[in-house]
């Protein structure tokens, strides 16, 4: 029986980057065949094959990683940069979305009225909803800690409780969200303001619902034994991406909803 | 005159020397507990500099604006007078009327502020050609 003689993974032969590649292209295709002939057909095509492909690209990760092996060492510690270097270029994403906000607030053209908020635009109040957003997922960071030392201690239990808690705060945070751009006396055609709060909000809410999922299915796998104590990484990812969630909202509140009011 | 000369006995008025209401004294109200503090007259003489820089762009000038009417004061009228100046350099009428708005604004209820200021800066309007929102009809929108 052939043996590899290092202890790096050498995938074998997939066919879900192609599968993505594809999803990716009747996605942005049919995106434009929606705009111009009224069809979301394609569109959709596109959007079954992503998550087909998502499903099925991770589900064979957890396979190649828990189930036989591949995940060694220096395999984790590539997985790590890897998670590491993607939620910074989700920085980088952000961070252009703040560039706007600030490029627009710090300086507001005469055709706003010379201020901000803009004249006319009621801003919502910084104390209300978008305060208890913060606790939630402030509270949220915790109980995702807390979890991680559960996992480390081998408190299976423990483990389930605090990471199911920290889903339903995620889900909290965006019933809250939604409730909130319901009733949000602007909107997103509002000049400016409008852009600015809901394109940066708008992808952070976007981004809590991919943490939440990422967290539900480490929920799924702790309570189907994948994690050990020593090894999770799995879980830690999803725990660095939730902690990035969270310090975007910060930097949001902060900015657009306290400063900017 | 004589309206602003009882109102700044009945105050208490510090100097009956000013003809002019106290409120406008633009104190950079920051109460440190220490380090050097800013007097009123070099926060003005800085404010005064920062909108007579001959090549202020626009965006400099909103944002002083923006950054001048955050504070909790009024400006004082040699302050509003370099930010005309600097409007009428950047050809922006428009943000020259608005900042005549922001002070009326910014006077709250002290309504003897606005036409005080207005005063001061007559002779100013009158060279540069900048209509009041009063005289435009815009102020009761």
């Amino acid at each position: 029986m052939a043996h590899q003689a290092h202890a790096y993974h050498m995938v074998d032969p997939s066919p879900w980057p192609l599968t993505g590649a594809i999803a990716a292209l009747l996605m942005t295709s049919g995106l434009a065949v929606w705009f111009h002939f009224h069809s979301t057909t394609l569109m959709t095509l596109g959007l079954i094959l992503l998550l087909l492909t998502m499903h099925q690209w991770w589900r064979d990760i957890i396979r190649e990683g828990t189930f036989q092996g591949h995940h060694t060492p220096p395999v984790q510690k590539g997985l790590r940069y890897g998670m590491i270097l993607f939620i910074t270029s989700e920085v980088f994403f952000f961070l252009g979305f703040f560039w706007a906000f600030y490029h627009s607030s710090l300086a507001p053209t005469p055709e706003l009225g010379g201020c901000w908020p803009p004249t006319g635009i009621t801003p919502l109040d910084p104390f209300e909803v978008p305060l208890l957003n913060t606790a939630v997922l402030l509270a949220s960071g915790v109980t995702v800690t807390w979890t991680h030392h559960s996992i480390m201690e081998g408190e299976r239990k423990q483990a389930i409780q605090s990471l199911t808690l920290t889903i339903l705060l995620g889900l909290y945070f965006t019933a809250l969200q939604a409730m909130e751009y319901y009733e949000a006396p602007f909107t997103i055609a509002d000049g400016v303001y409008g852009s600015t709060f809901f394109v940066a909000t708008g992808f952070h809410g976007l981004h809590v619902i991919i943490g939440s999922t990422f967290l539900a299915v480490c929920l799924l796998r702790q309570i189907q034994y994948h994690f050990t104590s020593e090894h999770h990484f799995g879980f830690e990812a999803a725990a660095w991406y939730w902690h990035f969630v969270d310090v975007v909202w910060l930097f949001l509140y902060v900015s657009i909803y306290w400063w900017g009011s | 005159m004589f309206r602003a000369a009882l109102r700044l006995s009945v105050s208490g008025a510090r100097s009956l020397t000013r003809s002019r209401p106290q409120y406008t004294a633009s104190v950079a109200a920051r109460s440190y507990s220490h380090g050097k503090q800013e007097t009123d007259e070099e926060f003005d003489a800085r404010w005064v500099t920062y909108f007579s820089k001959p090549d202020i762009d626009a965006w400099e000038l909103r944002k002083g604006m923006n950054t001048l009417i955050g504070y909790d004061l009024v400006p004082e009228p040699k302050i509003l007078e370099a930010a005309l100046r600097a409007c009428r350099r950047l050809n922006d009428l428009a943000s020259a009327i608005r900042i005549l708005e922001a002070v009326k604004d910014k006077s709250g209820p002290h309504k003897e502020i606005y036409p005080y200021v207005l005063q001061e800066l007559q002779p100013t309007l009158n060279e540069l050609g900048i209509p009041t929102p009063e005289e435009l009809g815009i102020d009761k929108a």
